[in-house]
């Protein structure tokens, strides 16, 4: 994947041979489409900078604007090559919109463009250089989560409920959700910092970033109690 | 990827489970967590406060079975040491002895955390400065 220093050469326009900035799907001189690299970059899909804070309305007007000039009817009558083409930039530019809608996908998108280390579904804290600790404000309740949720789950084991206890559970069920929504709102704080760092050209970027990696954490944590929960209490 | 039968051992009996008062000021208590397992260990030593000797060691952990062994296997080997001789217990002392997996190392991070913090605890409580020459003194020679 390409990081921010990489800069990419421009190329020429297949059928016009006017310069056509990388990942452009069309040729903005001639408007034919463009064989799409894979890997592109998917700010530079939707003609964006490397911007967090994105207008997610406009970007779902775009995404269709450049769905319909991607749409098979309209290459029905083009060469084969650009039938291929503009299948191939549909699919990136799907993957691109799926993943730019939603804060957290393109946070961590983000953070992986930059080559930031952030952990993914399925791996294991060992094979990070830096393992996460459970944040410290959160361990007590964690803890006292865990042991309710032991004793509801040996409770329903036995075929009995205990109205109190689930009443409990649900009561710190919702304490993590609100946890969650902060924690989503400080990402997208996280994201005005890093831009406007970004645009006054001070270089605090790697301190921000590490920020994000552990309100990541943060987050995929507390969705994981709340997750628990869910599953003690209606299975 | 199989347990060895050490950690099947410590699973299935494990030593040491249950609670002291965290309140008494012989008691000392860790509690750490691993975000990516989800594991939460607590681990609470009982020092004599004349001799400095752990002599009662207690933990609950919801984790895996790696956890759960590595926790109850701190809880012998700090039992009977003093809380300075307890502190050179290394993580990688436990992965030896339960032939830890390189993905469940972790797990053996989380006990000699737990340790530490439980020992860091009880010195506060009882106005014991920290170590941490000493320590890294051990681990320089």
């Amino acid at each position: 994947m390409p990081t921010a220093e990489e800069k990419f050469v421009d190329v020429a326009c297949w059928s016009c041979a006017a310069p056509v900035v990388h990942a452009q799907l069309f040729c903005a001189s001639c408007g034919k489409v463009q064989p799409a690299h894979s890997g592109a970059d998917y700010f530079e899909v939707f003609g964006l900078s490397r911007k967090l804070a994105i207008d997610t309305t406009s970007l779902e007007r775009e995404f269709y604007r450049l769905s319909r000039r991607l749409h098979p009817d309209v290459y029905t009558r083009a060469s084969e090559q650009e039938q291929n083409w503009s299948l191939r930039n549909a699919s990136l530019l799907n993957d691109a919109y799926r993943t730019l809608k939603e804060p957290i996908a393109r946070t961590e998108y983000f953070l992986r463009l930059e080559g930031v280390e952030i952990q993914e579904e399925g791996k294991q804290a060992s094979d990070r250089k830096n393992p996460s600790r459970v944040p410290d404000d959160l361990l007590e309740e964690v803890f006292e989560l865990n042991m309710q949720l032991e004793e509801m789950r040996m409770t329903r084991k036995t075929g009995d409920d205990d109205p109190d206890l689930r009443q409990d559970l649900l009561t710190a069920k919702q304490q993590f959700e609100a946890q969650l929504a902060e924690t989503d709102n400080f990402i997208q704080q996280l994201w005005q910092e890093r831009d406007e760092a970004l645009a006054s050209n001070f270089d605090f970027g790697d301190q921000i970033k590490q920020r994000m990696v552990a309100a990541l954490d943060r987050r995929r944590y507390i969705r994981n109690l709340v997750r628990d929960v869910n599953e003690t209490l209606d299975t | 990827m199989s347990y060895s039968d050490k950690v099947i051992d410590h699973y299935n009996n494990p030593r040491n489970v249950g609670q002291m008062d965290k309140s008494s000021s012989e008691v000392g208590t860790g509690l750490v967590g691993a975000p990516e397992c989800g594991d939460v260990m607590r681990l609470q030593i009982k020092v004599n406060p004349e001799t400095q000797v752990i002599e009662e060691a207690k933990f609950k952990t919801f984790g895996c079975g790696s956890a759960i062994a590595s926790s109850s296997l701190a809880t012998e080997w700090v039992k009977g040491k003093t809380v300075e001789e307890a502190l050179t217990i290394k993580n990688t002392d436990i992965v030896k002895e339960l032939a830890l997996p390189p993905v469940k190392i972790h797990c053996s991070v989380l006990a000699e955390d737990a340790i530490r913090a439980a020992i860091g605890d009880w010195k506060k409580k009882n106005g014991v400065a920290e170590t941490a020459d000493y320590v890294s003194t051990v681990a320089t020679n």
